[in-house]
């Protein structure tokens, strides 16, 4: 028990912050108040940093997304990966520390894809990109097969297996892009950078209550009943996002965007014979078949979905989701009919591959908000904040919505209205301002958005 | 000649199974070609392409979506399925009974091939029970093949690692182990192809089998509770890691291959 008794009288803990959630973004949060010298505390329903559904991230760093801020903000988020040491401030972690994997990342022109507007965006916001026509992915990647397979369909579907006769237009290739080796590890790392700022990290606790005065947060009641007092208190809990939400007095009634957990699966599959997926291959958006796609550790192909309309979403409840499936993360079970979506369309791309009969991959949840863009933002309770609804897409920008929050909830608790006059964020590498307004939690939904994990 | 390689329709190892009372799973999970039998298409199909004028047809004993176990090994490169379909748990009684039906109907088996167990019931009968129907030599966990002009030699592994190597007159049936080979996934071109091949489809009333003919019947199912156990290793990394492999080698018995 963390309550202190003095003179009889049982005292909470007092921070100046208390964070819900030690997920790649939660943690980035931590770190960046505790350089502005808040003393915060983190609390976790896991064992450790980034067990969630931080674990089962597949980490792309990409830049291609569907607005200029999008892209922006991913842009400046490259900056972080490549520059991983100096943003911990060279902190040592005894497991070591996440690699970024700078492959390059191919965005296939597609229908898939509003791959105009993403180059649009990549113009004014000054992203390096080269185009390649056909010819030149194929020379880069022999592997793929470069026929258009547009619409999108399932393995159900009798056309899927038509042959094509009709050719992709080319791809636009990003340099810089990639993937992090190990998301879980990575968001471990920034656990220690902000240790050692004089962040304190709590596990296996889980939040049954987020308290108030009346006026705003107090604090949060953990299960066994201690409470921590803190005059800040962000909700940084992933799938479990609208249930925090739903804690603090009138922070869910007052989103009109809302939260909630969506069932996903990611799949390994081998590399084909003679080919070096892991050394030699890019990370690729693939909108014509609606799956993306980046080497993993055993020469994989690990393959992951973009939502394509013909699949069905199952929208569930994390506590169940969790507890029924075998642990969080890890050893969940995929369903064979999204193992043969994925895998057969991934293998429209590389006809070569092989496709074992037994499903291997991951099941996980994303806190998926309404429009799929996420809600960085203050809520109804004075001192209550939020960085959820990151819906599959916001890995690569942890370190950047770290910054974003920290600063938010400073000028917010020095008496800005961000909702009235929108804090104006300047990212720190590339030296863009970005409206945080288009975070907000009362934005009516972006139609702009592609309303899938591309954001 | 013909290969014939029965094929069973099991639930992924990785599934976790729900019992629903009194004595059937849930289904709505993923079902795949039993992993043993994959070794033993896969022996079939490497089979072939050492016999001129080889045919490697797939037998399958299980409901409707047994289908799609057929497909698999039709995938891998089997050329043509049979299914005998049944709405009931056939026991190995009846299902070795079908088996035999189905293989001697198509007529002519050169080989009889099939995964050592299944990893589902693993009642390591269905293979000795077709033998005896057709009056033919079996050997189980079959780690090598060798074809000659007068049979087939098969090296069988044994307890404590021994091995048993034994002389068959054709036809046979044959065992196969996960040491026979690496069985080879399919492409998406093959998944195609397999598409288009043929599966025969029988019933099991046509066979002049029904569920009179079971001698056994599942009166329970019970949930196999597995347990982990976790360990601490003490020490430094470099005494963890040699304890590690100690543990792994002495008491996992998994040998690392470096």
């Amino acid at each position: 028990m963390s309550n202190e008794s003095q003179g009889g009288i049982t005292m909470n803990k007092k921070y100046d912050a208390i964070i819900i959630g030690a997920g790649v973004i939660g943690s980035p949060i931590a770190y960046e108040l505790a350089q502005m010298g808040y003393k915060t505390l983190t609390v976790d329903k896991l064992s450790d940093a980034g067990m969630g559904s931080t674990a089962a991230s597949c980490a792309i760093v990409r830049a291609h997304y569907s607005t200029e801020d999008g892209v922006a903000m991913a842009y400046e988020g490259f900056k972080y990966w490549l520059d991983w040491e100096n943003y911990l401030g060279n902190v040592k972690d005894e497991k070591g520390l996440a690699k970024f994997m700078n492959t390059g990342s191919i965005l296939l022109k597609s229908q898939g894809h509003d791959w105009r507007k993403v180059k649009k965006n990549y113009d004014v916001v000054g992203v390096a990109y080269e185009e390649w026509s056909v010819e030149k992915i194929k020379a880069m990647v022999p592997v793929y097969d470069l026929h258009e397979f547009w619409p999108v369909r399932r393995p159900e579907d009798p056309e899927f297996f038509d042959e094509s006769t009709r050719m992709l237009e080319g791809a636009i290739f990003c340099p810089e892009g990639g993937y992090v080796s190990d998301p879980e590890l990575s968001a471990h790392n920034i656990m220690r950078a902000a240790e050692i700022r004089g962040s304190e990290f709590i596990f296996n606790v889980e939040v049954v209550a987020v308290r108030d005065n009346g006026e705003r947060v107090t604090g949060v009641t953990l299960k066994d009943g201690t409470e921590y007092d803190a005059s800040v208190v962000v909700n940084v809990a992933g799938p479990h996002s609208y249930k925090i939400n739903q804690m603090a007095k009138g922070v869910w009634e007052g989103c009109n965007i809302k939260t909630k957990a969506l069932r996903h699966e990611v799949m390994y599959c081998p590399s084909p014979e003679g080919y070096d997926y892991l050394n030699d291959g890019y990370h690729t958006s693939d909108g014509d078949v609606g799956i993306y796609y980046r080497p993993e550790v055993g020469n994989m192909f690990l393959i992951g979905s973009e939502d394509p309309e013909c699949d069905p979403q199952e929208w569930v409840d994390p506590d169940e989701f969790y507890a029924g499936k075998g642990g969080p993360g890890r050893d969940n079970q995929l369903s064979d009919a999204q193992w043969k979506a994925q895998c057969y369309r991934c293998a429209r791309r590389v006809s070569a591959m092989t496709i074992p009969n037994q499903p291997r991959g991951v099941a996980d949840l994303y806190d998926c908000s309404d429009d799929w863009i996420p809600i960085y933002d203050k809520s109804d309770l004075p001192g209550f904040y939020m960085a959820i609804g990151s819906s599959g897409n916001q890995y690569k920008n942890a370190p950047v919505a770290g910054a974003l929050m920290a600063e938010m909830i400073d000028k917010c608790e020095k008496g800005l209205d961000h909702d009235k006059d929108p804090l104006q964020f300047k990212l720190r590498h590339i030296g863009r301002t970005i409206d945080a307004g288009f975070f907000s939690r009362k934005r009516e939904i972006n139609y702009n958005s592609s309303f899938s994990v591309n954001g | 000649m013909k290969i014939f390689v029965c094929v069973k329709h099991v639930p992924d190892s990785a599934a976790t199974i729900r019992i629903i009372e009194p004595k059937e799973i849930g289904e709505n999970i993923t079902f795949l070609l039993n992993p043993y039998d994959e070794n033993a298409v896969e022996a079939a199909v490497q089979l072939r392409s050492e016999i001129d004028d080889t045919e490697v047809i797939a037998v399958t004993v299980g409901k409707p979506a047994a289908a799609d176990t057929l497909r698999s090994a039709l995938a891998m490169g089997a050329d043509r399925g049979i299914h005998v379909i049944t709405e009931y748990w056939p026991d190995s009684i009846v299902t070795a009974r079908a088996l035999n039906a189905a293989i001697t109907q198509d007529g002519d088996p050169g080989l009889i091939l099939t995964g050592k167990a299944a990893i589902d019931s693993e009642g390591f009968q269905t293979q000795f029970r077709v033998a005896a129907m057709l009056d033919i030599p079996v050997a189980t966990n079959v780690g090598a093949i060798t074809l000659h002009d007068d049979g087939v030699e098969v090296t069988c592994g044994q307890e404590a690692g021994g091995e048993l190597i034994i002389q068959m007159s054709l036809p046979c049936v044959i065992g196969a182990a996960k040491t026979l080979n690496t069985p080879r996934y399919p492409t998406l071109p093959d998944i195609i192809k397999a598409r288009k091949k043929e599966i025969k489809e029988m019933k099991f009333e046509s066979l002049g089998i029904g569920p009179q003919d079971s001698h056994m019947e599942i009166i329970g199912l019970r949930p196999a509770v597995e347990e982990r156990r976790k360990q601490f290793i003490d020490g430094s990394a470099q005494e963890a890691v040699v304890e590690l492999i100690r543990r792994l080698d002495e008491e996992a018995k998994i040998k690392l291959v470096s």
